[in-house]
């Protein structure tokens, strides 16, 4: 389980990136965060991965203080990072075995790590290639396999869709419904609405650091998506709403 | 953890191109100074034999001792084995001191000397591609262990896991060092073997030991960069910043803190000029001639009466006298201008010792001269040798006075042969190993608290460091 209470980070330029931001993720669901850039998603995720400190308020990963215990709550996370280089003298595998190892998974074999390749949509070809030459949606890929080896009960992702091609799009989408399916907790931030449509639970919407509207994919199912959207990201919204569905 | 973390950072820095680029350049250099400095060294070797073997044939070919005494002895330096590797001042100072009983002995005839040319190329020992080449590759390696792998997304990515960050720092700082030693360690290897197989150079107990101690001290300063360029890498947020920063922090520390020691200590410990002795010896001429005018007229005066009784004895007492006065007056001079010299050179050495100790914090100058003292090749060593020949002179002075006073038969007015047999030998008692490493000890002192310090920076910084 996922949950941020009142989260609120200053940062040293005097910038309010999160303003009391209080959300929840529990097991076996799918929330989707949107938000225009600059509204706090990777903030909030680097709140919750205890990169930064938060200014008040707390980030909890299974009910552990991540600000407290920043080691014990990141044993239950796996993260996705927006836009992560790896390293390229090494192979997709040999990337996959590194930090698989430094997730604590020890005894994985060659094929193990084959398999989740495949199951990434990664091509064959590409295991055993250099990362260097890997294009982004490539690297992606990887570094979803990397998550999902670690296989730990939360999940984290930044953007994780932006370099995928459509093919792509979809076997990950089915990555995480079976991830949701094993009872973990996913986190997304992410701009895709109609990927996010397909999969999500719940959605929020997020405005300078404050949710502004939650919602379910039950609530979602009599409105379009895309006209909300615009609504709470391009103009301020007629009244604060407060958030709903927490 | 920490095992995998080593072995990642050994794999991923001799997978890269700057790797096999630098174990190539390393062996070439490497190998191309030792072979340079062993040749240097036969070659050495060989001239000091035959200098030897010459100047002993000359003496032997002397008529009678006074024409030995006058081409008097030519003691050579023999050369330092060492200097394959630390070439020092050697081929600066001269390798000949001429003894006789007319002057102070010196050494002369430096290989610059007698061949400026070679100083402009400078020695390509193994000390200055340590000093210069490779602690450049030290900060190559390391320049972007920590920003490189935040630029890379790599950090976040390791750091999402429950990893403590000082497991992290402490994995890559072992990794790196790993394979930042593989190109060093090889090449040096082959050096090594090098040496012993080839003939002529013939290395004692002792000089393993040096070796291994100017070895050892080889490895601290390249350490010393290495754990700046981690402690730089962890202070910065961009991979081109850390590399600028560390190539200012390598001229200062190579370059400029070295000059600007010796320009301090030519503030602060003043010299006189080489003019201003002469005008002071000159000085000194011209009051003892006034004296001197003014003594002998006051002997004039005063002897006046006699010379109207007299005038032959008058004459005779007065060339006597003029004489011993004259004698004593060149004394006086000798005695005046030895204090003069006496004294620059000990400002001068005072200079020296300042600009030396001063340079000391720099870690490229307590290199210098702490391979320097171990190699036997620096400034002290050949006070040593000097201060030798120079107690040697009196000895031999000695000898060959006693001998002319002896050889000549004043009935006949022939010359005694000569025999070198009871001649004096010069002897060198080179320094001793662990009279040698207690004066490198500060410098060994020096580059352990750089490195320590320098890492623990790099430690705490990185505990702080932001990741994202
Ligand atoms: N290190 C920082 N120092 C100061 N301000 C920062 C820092 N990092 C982010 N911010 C500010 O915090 C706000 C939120 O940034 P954040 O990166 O969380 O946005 P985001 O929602 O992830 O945007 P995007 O969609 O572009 O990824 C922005 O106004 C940004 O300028
Ligand atoms: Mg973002």
């Amino acid at each position: 389980m996922l949950e941020a209470i009142n989260l609120t980070k200053r940062y040293e330029d005097g910038e309010l990136a999160l303003d009391g931001l209080t959300f929840k993720v529990e097991p076996g669901e799918i929330f989707c965060m949107f938000g225009a850039n600059g509204a706090g998603k990777t903030t909030t995720i680097n709140l919750l991965l205890g990169f930064i400190p938060p200014t008040s308020g707390s980030a909890l990963i299974e009910g552990v203080d991540v600000a407290k215990d920043p080691l014990g709550a990141k044993r239950h996370v796996s993260f996705v990072s927006e836009n992560v280089m790896l390293y390229g003298n090494f192979t997709a595998i040999q990337n996959l075995d590194y930090f698989s190892k430094l997730a604590g998974k020890r005894n994985l074999a060659k094929k193990d790590y084959a398999e989740v390749l495949d199951r990434v949509g990664l091509q064959k070809e590409a295991f055993d290639r250099r990362v260097k030459n890997f294009s982004k949606g490539m690297r992606q890929k990887l570094g979803i396999a990397i998550a999902v080896v670690k296989d730990a009960p939360n999940v984290l992702l930044d953007e994780p869709t932006s370099g995928l091609d459509p093919q792509s799009g979809r076997e990950f989408l089915e990555i995480l419904v079976q991830m949701r399916d094993k009872g973990k907790s996913v986190f997304m931030s992410t701009h895709d609405i109609f990927r996010a449509k397909l999969i999500a639970d719940r959605i929020g919407f997020m405005r300078k650091g404050k949710l502004v509207m939650m919602k379910t994919v039950q609530d979602l199912a009599h409105e379009d998506l895309t006209d909300l959207y615009i609504q709470y990201m391009e103009e301020q919204p007629a009244q604060a709403a407060a958030p709903s569905g927490i | 953890m920490l095992r995998d973390i080593i072995r990642k950072e050994i794999l991923d820095n001799i997978t890269s191109p700057k790797f096999v680029f630098t174990f190539l350049l390393c062996t070439i250099l490497i190998l191309l100074s030792v072979y340079t400095g062993v040749t240097n060294y036969r070659a050495e070797k060989k001239e000091y034999t035959a200098s030897l073997a010459l100047n002993k044939k000359n003496m032997e070919a002397q008529p009678n001792y006074n024409s030995l005494a006058g081409i008097g002895i030519k003691v050579s330096k023999p050369p330092q084995v060492l200097g394959t590797v630390v070439t020092g001042i050697e081929e600066a100072v001269g390798r000949v001191a001429p003894v006789n009983i007319a002057a102070d002995p010196d050494l002369i005839e430096s290989k610059y000397g007698s061949n400026p040319v070679f100083a402009v190329f400078g020695a390509l020992d193994l000390m200055f591609i340590v000093k210069i080449v490779l602690s450049l590759f030290a900060i190559l390696f390391t320049y972007d262990a920590i920003v490189g792998e935040k630029e890379k997304g790599t950090l976040k990515l390791a750091l999402s896991n429950d990893l403590p960050r000082d497991r992290l720092i402490l994995g890559k700082a072992i990794g790196g060092y790993i394979s930042l030693l593989l190109p060093l360690l090889i090449p040096l290897l082959l050096s090594l073997i090098f040496l012993i197989v080839m003939p002529d150079i013939s290395l004692g107990g002792q000089d393993w030991g040096r070796l291994l101690l100017i070895f050892l001290m080889f490895f601290l300063y390249l350490s010393v960069f290495f754990s700046l360029g981690l402690f730089v890498s962890a202070r910065t947020s961009r991979s081109s910043t850390s590399f600028l920063v560390l190539l200012f922090a390598w001229v200062v520390i190579v370059m400029v803190i070295p000059k600007a020691a010796v320009i301090t200590a030519a503030q602060a410990r003043p010299i006189p000029s080489v003019h201003e002795i002469t005008a002071k010896k000159d000085a000194y001429l011209q009051q003892i001639q006034v004296e001197g005018q003014k003594s002998v007229r006051d002997w004039v005066t005063k002897n006046q009466a006699d010379a109207a009784k007299d005038p032959k004895a008058w004459q005779d007492k007065f060339r006597q006298y003029l004489q011993d006065y004259q004698q004593e007056l060149t004394n006086k001079i000798d005695q005046n201008n030895a204090a003069l010299e006496r004294d620059y050179q000990q400002k001068k050495r005072a200079q020296q010792n300042l600009a030396v100790n001063l340079s000391r914090i720099s870690p490229a100058s307590a290199l210098t001269f702490g391979s320097m003292t171990l190699a036997r090749t620096g400034v002290d060593e050949y006070d040593r040798f000097l201060a030798s020949v120079r107690a040697y002179k009196p000895i031999y002075t000695k000898w060959i006075n006693s001998k002319l006073g002896q050889s000549i038969n004043f009935q006949t007015g022939e010359q005694a042969k000569i025999s070198l047999d009871d001649m004096p030998q010069h002897v060198y008692e080179q320094e001793w190993l662990s009279r040698s490493f207690v004066r490198a000890v500060p410098d060994f002192v020096l580059l352990a608290v750089l490195i320590i310090a320098f890492f623990v920076g790099a430690y705490v910084s990185f505990l702080r460091y932001d990741v994202r």
